[in-house]
């Protein structure tokens, strides 16, 4: 849930005095996408991203703005993201899932006071959903549509006990206006059957799940 | 009215006129060529040359009529019958060849000539099985098999080679003429060694399990470096004649020229032989048969056992003996059962099921069966003392299909086995599955067959994920399936972007589709994607995980297909596997819970492994 045991440590930096070429290899070799920019004592001083280099090298030939002698910008310094958003180990991944979607980026350092420690991406974000929702996990997913009452989701998890189905996850979203549909994740290949008990039980089921509609 | 068009007739063509097979009989009746037969053929005797048989006045030309209609279906005129049955073959001729009537057979007697000197002679009977249409009633009965049975052939002297090369035309004369067995006398001493290697095999399946016990202990007895599993997977008299040629192993012969596996007062005189010409030389006598069979354009094997249905699941689960009933009484009740070649799955040895399955996975499996429990490892998977050999018999029914394509005593099997065993991995038992029946198999050819590039389709509607996994590094051997897309269907495995991993990376192949998709998008797939990674692959044998439950009818998922689909893939995989490996394919058995699309689906499948055409499928409604 917090930020810290997810975050990425052990960070590829920059100073703001490298060259965009050095951050261009950096970039490359690491097969990343962002670059936090570093100042002595790994206080972030901002963060650089292959779109920020891709857009300054570029920026010439598409006529950008005029800057130094050569007309193009030389050191990471000059084209970083000074205003740059970032999390503490104690923000959650919630704030990290919004700050992402809001913002429209793609990854997020994680500071101690003004010292970097870790970044987070949107890979990282992912992977936590994957596990969180058991997309990877064995089993088949069923859609049962409720009436917004907890007690009728107590009904569900109960008739599902006594069916013996083993689940291995349920996640109960908001379904239109005063509905609930949950999505379980059974181990169960005769999924055929189960979706008949549970309509004999009087529970709605589409045919197919509409998860993360 | 379906009219199957692809049964060979070969020379033989068009039923004759019943006119001109009446003539035929008269025109043999006045050259004394046809004799009416005591009924009892053991009745039938003969002495020498020139002798006569034991012969009556040949029965009504109505019954002669219906006879022959019946054997032989007007195909052939009595005089062609003659003709076809006396080639001349190494320089040998047939004499003096004659037709008898019995009250339901025909014999055929000639004497074998070199030149005009006899030097043999020759008795066939031709007759049809009857089988009764219900098991414990006498009556009434319905037609079975034709039979050609070997009453006798003697050769004064060893004429190498002459029965071998007159039975092969034999065979291709009586798989024209519509014959399904040969069947050989008990009483055949000497020559069983022969008849084993011509491939007849022994009639009495639980003699033939003793042979296989006598060898056993023969290797005991010799202290032969034979694996245990090696003996067990013998399943046919062919290929104890064929087995260990590097073994040399001596035998004893009398006076008479008869064997023993022991030195004894009569028989003196040693001589080595390989191990398995050596022990079918001393072995008892017994009664053989040939599968003629070819009355479809391909030989399709039937891996089926009884033992299979001893897989019993609690009420209600999907997976029951009555899936397999089901089949098996199609088959039977369609006369299927005379085009297929039926093969008898064997206990696996355990170090052959070790190279797929943790050895303390399969114990637990055992003991859980053993004690009793009514489950293993998650309530899918239900289970009740008979499971543990089952589950093993259906993985031994894989080889032994292997072995028979291996071995060129069919072209394809079809493996009706159960539990089935996609989703099972090295130690986990899931969806129904335990052993994973076509892993073993695909393990086993590498070690029993050298066989090395191994293409396995799965076309169940679920993805086999147990199989995928335990050849996920294997570069040689190319996992390819079609099911519903795991966002949907069970296990939630499959996905496109799991393309095998190591240096098994791109032999793997996933190919999900959507719910509700049918016949036209399955087909759509399967040409665009697995016919060109067949063709790319170049496999030495095609093993298919071959479930049914992609059918419209079937309960377990949404995909909505019909037979047709299964006759299309059946058919093109079959045309690759000419291609590229002989046409060896090998077809187990996996899903299909709804008998009304099981049963129809499967049968088109077996009949399109015969090469026979299947009609569209009438089930395809709206």
């Amino acid at each position: 849930m917090f930020v810290g045991p997810r975050m990425k440590r052990g960070l590829v930096t920059v100073t703001p005095r490298a060259t965009l070429e050095e951050a261009a290899r950096l970039l490359k070799a690491h097969r990343i996408h962002h670059l936090p920019v570093v100042e002595e004592g790994d206080r972030l001083a901002g963060i650089v991203s292959d779109t920020d280099l891709r857009n300054a090298t570029l920026g010439g030939m598409i006529g950008g703005a005029d800057r130094g002698d050569s007309g193009r910008p030389a050191t990471v310094g000059e084209i970083m993201t000074r205003d740059v958003v970032t999390l503490s180990p104690g923000d959650t991944l919630d704030d990290a899932m919004l700050a992402l979607s809001q913002e429209r980026i793609g990854a997020l350092p994680v500071v101690e006071g003004e010292r970097l420690v870790g970044i987070v991406t949107k890979a990282d974000i992912l992977s936590a959903l994957v596990s969180t929702l058991d997309i990877e996990g064995l089993g088949v997913r069923i859609e049962v549509v409720l009436p917004r009452d907890v007690k009728e989701v107590s009904r569900l998890v109960g008739a599902l006990g006594d069916l013996k189905v083993g689940v291995r996850s349920l996640v109960l979203a908001p379904h239109g206006a005063g509905a609930y549909a949950a999505f379980v994740r059974v181990a169960t290949i005769d999924v055929g059957s189960l979706k008949a008990q549970l309509r004999v039980a009087g529970f709605k089921v589409p045919e197919i799940a509409e998860f993360l509609e | 009215m379906v009219v199957d068009t692809t049964l060979t007739t070969g020379e033989f063509g068009d039923p004759l006129p019943e006119r001109d097979i009446l003539e035929g009989f008269d025109r043999l009746i006045a050259a004394d060529r046809l004799f009416g037969a005591e009924l009892n053929p053991t009745v039938i005797k003969k002495s020498g040359k020139g002798a006569s048989f034991l012969v009556r006045r040949p029965p009504s030309r109505e019954r002669m009529l219906a006879l022959w209609r019946d054997l032989f279906a007007n195909r052939v005129s009595p005089q062609g019958l003659l003709d076809a049955l006396a080639p001349e073959v190494l320089g040998l001729s047939h004499g003096d060849g004659l037709l008898l009537f019995g009250k339901d057979r025909v014999l055929y007697d000639c004497h074998i000539a070199r030149g005009d000197e006899a030097v043999g002679h020759l008795t066939l009977c031709f007759y049809r099985e009857r089988e009764p249409v219900f098991r414990f009633l006498p009556f009434p009965r319905r037609p079975g098999r034709r039979i050609v049975y070997i009453e006798g052939i003697s050769l004064t002297a060893q004429s190498t080679g002459y029965a071998s090369s007159l039975f092969r035309r034999y065979e291709r004369l009586f798989h024209n003429l519509g014959f399904h067995r040969f069947r050989l006398k008990a009483s055949l001493s000497v020559g069983k060694y022969y008849w084993a290697k011509e491939g007849f095999d022994c009639e009495d399946r639980k003699q033939f399990a003793e042979m296989r016990e006598n060898l056993h202990a023969l290797v005991r007895r010799l202290g032969l470096p034979v694996e245990e599993q090696e003996i067990r997977r013998l399943n046919h008299a062919s290929m104890i004649a064929a087995f260990r040629r590097d073994l040399a192993v001596p035998i004893y012969r009398n006076a008479e020229g008869y064997y023993a596996a022991e030195r004894d007062a009569s028989h003196g005189e040693e001589f080595r032989f390989p191990l398995g010409k050596a022990f079918l030389l001393c072995s008892a006598p017994w009664d053989g048969f040939k599968v003629i069979y070819t009355d479809t354009p391909r030989r399709t094997g039937f891996v089926w056992s009884e033992r299979f249905l001893d897989h019993g699941t609690r009420a209600g689960h999907p997976e029951s003996p009555k899936r397999l009933e089901a089949i098996f009484a199609a088959i039977r009740e369609g006369g299927m059962r005379e085009s297929l070649i039926f093969l008898e799955p064997y206990l696996p040895a355990m170090a052959v099921l070790h190279a797929v399955h943790e050895p303390a996975y399969l114990e637990a499996f055992r003991e859980a069966a053993a004690r009793g429990d009514r489950q293993f490892a998650v309530r899918d998977c239900s289970i009740s003392e008979g499971s543990y050999e089952a589950a093993l018999l259906a993985a031994g029914g894989v080889m032994a299909g292997i072995d028979a394509v291996c071995s060129d005593r069919a072209d394809n099997v079809f493996c009706a086995v159960r539990p089935p065993g996609h989703h099972a991995g090295r130690a986990s038992a899931m969806g129904f599955c335990f052993v994973n029946n076509v892993a073993a198999g695909t393990r086993y050819a590498r070690s029993a067959h050298g066989i090395e590039r191994v293409y396995i389709l799965d076309w169940d509607v679920h993805h086999g994920n147990g199989t995928q996994a335990l050849f996920d590094e294997d570069p040689l051997t190319f996992y390819c399936s079609l099911h519903e897309h795991p966002s949907f269907c069970y296990p939630g495995t499959g996905r496109r972007l799991e393309k095998g991993a190591g240096a098994g990376r791109g032999a793997t192949l996933n190919i999900p589709l959507a719910p509700h998709a049918g016949d036209r998008e399955m087909i759509e797939a399967f040409e665009r994607e697995v016919v060109p990674s067949i063709e790319a692959f170049r496999p030495e044998l095609i093993l298919l995980s071959a479930g049914f439950d992609a059918h419209r009818d079937d309960p377990i998922a949404e995909l909505e297909c019909t037979e047709d689909v299964y006759v299309h893939m059946t058919r093109r995989v079959l045309e690759l596997a000419d291609r590229h490996c002989g046409g060896r394919v090998v077809s187990v058995l996996e899903g299909g819970y709804c008998m009304e699309s099981l049963v129809p689906s499967a049968i088109a499948h077996i009949r399109t492994l015969q090469g026979r055409e299947v009609p569209p499928c009438s089930s395809a409604r709206g």
